[in-house]
């Protein structure tokens, strides 16, 4: 809805033009203009030095553009050992993780819908309560470590299954579409499971979409729970591995000599420096993010549209 | 469309598992990592196939692997294997050409065995370990093959549906039974191998003298002499089984490493090996009805039966997996090896057959009009899962097995381990079993006559343990007769629940009876599974005299998986609200600890040190919580000056770019941060030395000045354009009549955006103050984990983060209580905040926000 309205007044103000209008629109343009930037630059800049001359990147030569332009360094990272299973583990993670939260929240949020169950509005409040508080961190730690998910990949996907949250704005998203259609399916003989997957699920896919793009975004940064919950260093995630080669300069560096050995007579353009790796496994981990996001914008704005109304 | 779909789910669903269970025999086989560091020393490192697809073969050290080309080829045709089965994935979803399939699936069958097969070439005079496993690749890759492209060209076949009328039923009978035949003689193929020295010497060189391959049948059959036998001569001291005491797995020396390849003397292998045992007699009887011709009536109860067996095999198999001592940890990873990560490959390939199987069924019921009907009655459909579940309740019960863990008097880590498998048990022969527990040398724990009271101990307890055990056994044995029988109702219901009670009864005789400066118990995980299958099963008996579950009850249990994780992970966190009243220490259960009462909350004012903290972090939270409250109108006011931009592409435009630094998480902005503001190399120094601001290269990102600011200056830097969405769904939504009228009465833009737009948003704008005020000391902790050093921790450091350091971030700490307290207080007062913001909310504006 919103696109449309946004705008609607556009017109009102193209007809008059006074010069204090003019003032404000420049002034205006350009605030923003420079927002944008100071949002964009970031970017940009991690950009061009990743694919720039390594030496003049570690003298700090650029800024504003790149020069001596090469694509070593990402050759280069995807040789680090342990950044091909974090890849995997990341993706791994962001997917099943996401299809786990969206899919039960989906079946959970049509459950709740159901009048008929049995003490409904106990089990409902049970689960919404949970929003409102949360055990701590110790608590939270020693529960998952009770339940054997320490060091299990597991942890990234399953305590997942149930977010309050989600599962509000699909139960309210359910409650708006007519009660019509399920009961004629429900004539026709379908169970619950068939309402459902038959005649709910296509038309609650928008809310279904824009649950997954936060749930996978959420799963794609996170990067606390593989620092607390891997102890002894398995299932790492690419945003940990940025977080500890950020923290970590003397282990970056002794992976830096690792992959260098082969090529010590390598030029200093190409070679790898700790500088550049982090700014590349940087790099790495925003491409994603950088390609799904205008594909997904809308959907982003729809949520929390939706949220708010909830609010 | 749909039809369409549905059609190919079957493939699709088939395509997929074959794809997974291509890549899951590598990802299971890592050995290294578990072994302790001697041990692995001797190893080679294991090769998964996962690596060879991803890495070649830079994993292994090239002295240790004679053939190393022949590694990468293999690990080429795997890659290769693999993209051709995304390819045909991809076909087979667009229905392209379906002749083109089987021709992939054969080529792809081709490719992954030649490639296993180099890698057991590769591999024969490499390591005991490492045979081991690529033995057991080899063995499962073959059937496992056979199996996918048969049952995959069965579905393809089905696919057109011309064909599958064009066979008559009788061929399609044939062909089902001998879908279910294969299955059934897979079963019998070895599963794995075991390495089993001829005679036990000292040296290892002769350890390798002899290959012994176990199929299924074998460990179903259980007991292994060979084993029961070196361990009476006294040859292998350290062999590993189920019932051994002091035990010291994996310690470096040449016997344990043998040892641990003849361990499966546990009674999750012979359970779950009964089990898959009776699911190949089931096949072989299915395939007799098939080319009997009995087939539409029988076959699907067979299939039932089957699945229901399959299934309750693997999940006790696994069930044993999950003790969580240490020492039965060392049989964990035998499982790991044995019925972990070979089980379900067997599992895998048996259910593709079951797709064929079931294929053939479909067609046959095509050819076959009318329509089978079920044979099972409706009301027996109840009954039967009912039954069922008492059934499984039975098998739970003869399971579990006790795990002691001993403590050496005076000292605090568990010394050593015992656990006593429930068919002595039930015998009541347990005390002849039970041994005095011994420490990691072999000495004695509790010398002279205290030795004798553990033992008696134990024997006391397990004898408690057996007697209601019985009672329960024979409890839940007659309540399903009564069941069978279909009369009598409530008999049985009472039956089951009994049973449950003495189970229960027994688990807490069994957790009392050991005097905790002795030691503890724990139980296997089956003793847990039968409570909530017995209440089950008097659930659904209560319905056995019905057509159907009623709907409302229907209705929760749908509902009840996500109950239970609701429970499991949201509300018993809270029972770890205990420990803030203990003096908890890390690795020892709660009745070891020392109870302290309220110290610890007390601690954080009385105790100078504490409270010099905890005043310095409440500061550190309130000031940058504070700093983001007070500039929490910045977003509106982006919002409304936005809206006056009126090119609609340049507002779309900013609104995106604004919003992206919400998405990116905060390593990635601390990574920007990190290079833009480098101290002698970043963009921000070199403008503030060009323009002559500072004289000198200056510390700007690990100092601490002014770091409230920074921090506020980047947490507004990625929140500042997603916080106005919402203000610009809120414009959206003024009414636009007001600006028209407003207009007519002469109103200028600043009128406009000061007395319409404006007005319009404050409710919204309340309504987050109101949250973020109740979330005042939730500041998270991400960003300020990320920001932290050495230098400014003094300065960054927030509650949340405070908590963690710690506790978590700090190895051996003893503050676990201490930050479990000022969890507990920070719960308590963010949900008073919340409420409070609530009432005044519903004061002010007669709205609630919770």
């Amino acid at each position: 809805m919103a696109k449309k309205d946004l705008n609607i007044h556009d017109k009102h103000h193209r007809q008059k033009m006074s010069r204090g209008d003019i003032v404000f629109h420049i002034v205006n343009y350009t605030v923003f203009t420079l927002l944008t930037l100071v949002c964009l630059f970031p970017f940009y800049y991690l950009f061009i030095n990743t694919i720039s001359d390594n030496e003049l990147v570690r003298l700090g030569a650029i800024q504003l553009y790149p020069q001596g332009i090469h694509f070593q360094n990402y050759v280069e990272v995807m040789r680090i050992e342990g950044i091909l299973d974090a890849l995997l583990v990341s993706v791994a993670r962001t997917v099943l993780g996401t299809l786990w939260t969206v899919g039960g929240s989906a079946m959970l949020g049509y459950l709740v819908t159901k009048q008929e169950m049995w003490l409904r509005k106990v089990w409902y409040r049970l689960i919404v309560v949970t929003m409102y508080f949360s055990a701590g961190l110790i608590p939270w730690y020693m529960n998952l470590r009770m339940l054997g998910f320490l060091d299990n990949f597991w942890v990234y996907v399953i305590p997942g299954l149930v977010s309050p949250y989600n599962v509000i704005l699909v139960k309210t998203f359910i409650e708006a579409l007519p009660p019509s259609l399920e009961e004629s399916a429900t004539l026709d003989g379908a169970g619950y499971l068939r309402c459902f997957f038959n005649v709910i699920m296509p038309l609650i896919i928008p809310i279904l979409a824009t649950l997954c793009i936060f749930s996978a975004v959420g799963q794609w940064n996170s990067f606390t729970d593989t620092m607390m919950l891997m102890p002894s260093g398995k299932y790492y995630t690419l945003q940990f591995l940025l977080y500890k080669y950020q923290n970590e300069a003397s282990s970056l560096a002794a992976l830096v000599r690792a992959t260098q050995d082969s090529s010590a007579l390598a030029n200093l353009a190409t070679k790898q420096t700790a500088l550049s790796v982090r700014m590349t496994v940087a790099m790495v981990v925003t491409f994603p993010i950088l390609l799904v996001y205008p594909f997904f914008q809308r959907y982003f704005v729809k949520g929390i549209m939706i949220g708010a109304v909830k609010g | 469309m749909q039809t369409y779909f549905r059609k190919r789910l079957g493939l699709i669903l088939a395509v997929a598992v074959a794809f997974l269970a291509l890549l899951l025999p590598g990802m299971k086989f890592y050995v290294h990592s578990q072994l302790g560091a001697e041990t692995a020393a001797l190893f080679p490192q294991s090769v998964t196939v996962g690596d060879m697809v991803f890495k070649g073969a830079s994993v292994l050290p090239v002295d240790t692997v004679p053939a190393l080309s022949l590694l990468q080829f293999s690990g080429w045709l795997l890659m290769a294997a693999l993209a051709v089965m995304l390819l045909s994935l991809i076909l087979t979803l667009t229905g392209r050409d379906k002749a083109l399939v089987p021709a992939f699936f054969l080529s792809l069958m081709g490719t992954a065995l030649s490639g296993t097969f180099a890698v057991h070439l590769m591999n024969l005079d490499i390591s005991v370990l490492f045979q081991l496993l690529l033995t057991v690749q080899f063995g499962v890759y073959v059937p496992f093959g056979a199996s996918a492209v048969m049952s995959i060209w069965l579905l393809v076949l089905l696919l057109k549906d011309k064909d599958t009328r064009a066979m008559s039923e009788k061929g399609w009978r044939i062909t089902a039974g001998v879908v279910c035949l294969v299955t059934a003689l897979m079963i019998f193929l070895p599963a794995y191998v075991v390495q089993v020295p001829d005679t036990v010497t000292e040296a290892p060189a002769d350890a390798a003298a002899m290959n012994r391959s176990v199929s299924v049948l074998q460990a179903a059959l259980g007991r292994q002499p060979m084993l029961n036998e070196a361990k009476a001569n006294g040859q292998f001291q350290n062999v590993l089984s189920g019932d051994l005491l002091a035990l010291e797995p994996f310690s470096g020396d040449g016997n344990n490493i043998r040892g641990i390849f003849l361990i499966p003397e546990s009674s999750a292998v012979n359970v779950a090996g009964t089990g898959i045992l009776i699911m190949a007699v089931v096949l072989l009887l299915a395939a007799v009805l098939c080319f009997l011709g009995k087939v539409d009536k029988w076959f699907p109860a067979a299939l039932t039966v089957l699945s229901v067996v399959l299934g309750a095999s693997a999940v006790l198999g696994m069930l044993m997996l999950s003790s969580q001592d240490m020492y039965t940890g060392g049989i964990r990873q035998l499982l790991y090896l044995g019925l972990g990560a070979i089980t379900p490959v067997p599992l895998i390939m048996v259910f593709l057959a079951l797709f064929g199987a079931l294929c053939c069924i479909e067609c046959i019921r095509a050819a076959n009009e009318p329509y089978f009907v079920s044979p099972v009655p409706k009301k027996w459909q109840i009954r039967g899962l009912a039954a069922l579940l008492a059934v499984l309740a039975v098998v739970c019960l003869l399971m579990p097995g006790v795990n002691y863990s001993f403590y050496k008097p005076g000292k605090t880590q568990v010394q050593s381990t015992a656990s006593l498998s429930t068919f002595d048990m039930l015998r009541l022969s347990a005390g002849e079993n039970i041994l005095v527990p011994k420490d990691k040398k072999g000495a004695a724990m509790y010398e002279g006559t205290e030795a004798d009271s553990v033992r008696d101990v134990m024997v006391r307890d397990v004898q408690g343990l057996a007697l209601t055990t019985w009672a329960a056994l024979i409890l839940t044995v007659g309540g399903l007769v009564l069941l069978l029988k279909g009369k009598a109702k409530k008999p049985s219901i009472a039956c089951f629940l009994t049973a449950c009670l003495a189970s229960l009864a027994g688990w807490i005789l069994l957790m009392t009876g050991m005097p905790s400066s002795i030691g503890t118990v724990s139980c296997a995980a089956p003793l847990f599974m039968v409570w909530p299958l017995l209440i089950f099963a008097a659930f659904f008996t209560s319905f056995s005299d019905q057509e159907e579950i009623p709907k409302k009850y229907k209705l929760f249990l749908m509902m009840l998986p996500f109950l239970v994780a609701v429970l499991l992970f949201s509300y018993l966190p809270l029972y770890g609200w205990s420990y803030a009243f203990y003096n908890y220490k890390f690795g020892q259960p709660l009745s070891e600890q020392e109870f302290v009462g309220f110290k610890w909350f007390t601690e954080m004012w009385t105790n100078p040190a504490n409270r010099e903290n905890i005043v310095r972090v409440l500061k550190n939270t309130f000031g940058m919580s504070g700093l983001n409250l007070a500039t929490s109108f910045l977003p509106m006011v982006f919002a409304i000056f936005l809206n006056e931009i009126t090119n609609t592409r340049f507002k779309k435009f900013v609104q995106i770019f604004t919003t992206l630094p919400n998405f990116i998480s905060w390593a990635l902005v601390f990574s920007f941060a990190m290079c833009l503001f480098a101290m002698d190399t970043g963009i921000f120094s070199k403008f503030m030395l060009a323009i002559g601001a500072i004289k000198e290269p200056v510390v700007w990102l690990n100092s601490s000045e002014h770091i409230w600011l920074k921090m506020w200056a980047w947490s507004t830097w990625k929140g500042l354009g997603w916080g106005a969405i919402m203000y610009l769904a809120a414009i959206a939504g003024i009414d636009q009549e007001l600006y028209e009228a407003a207009k007519v009465d002469g109103a200028n833009r600043w009128h406009q955006m000061r007395y319409i737009t404006l007005p319009g948003l404050l409710p919204t704008f309340f309504v987050l103050l109101m949250l973020s005020i109740s979330n005042i000391l939730n500041n998270g902790m991400e960003q300020y984990l990320v920001f932290q050093n050495p230098m400014n921790k003094a300065t960054i450091e927030v509650l949340d983060l405070y908590v963690y350091n710690i506790t978590i971030a700090s190895r051996g700490t003893t503050l676990y209580s201490f930050g479990t307290a000022i969890g507990i207080l920070k719960t308590l007062v963010s949900v008073t905040l919340l409420f409070t913001a609530n009432f005044a909310s519903k004061k002010l504006r007669g709205e609630s926000i919770v």
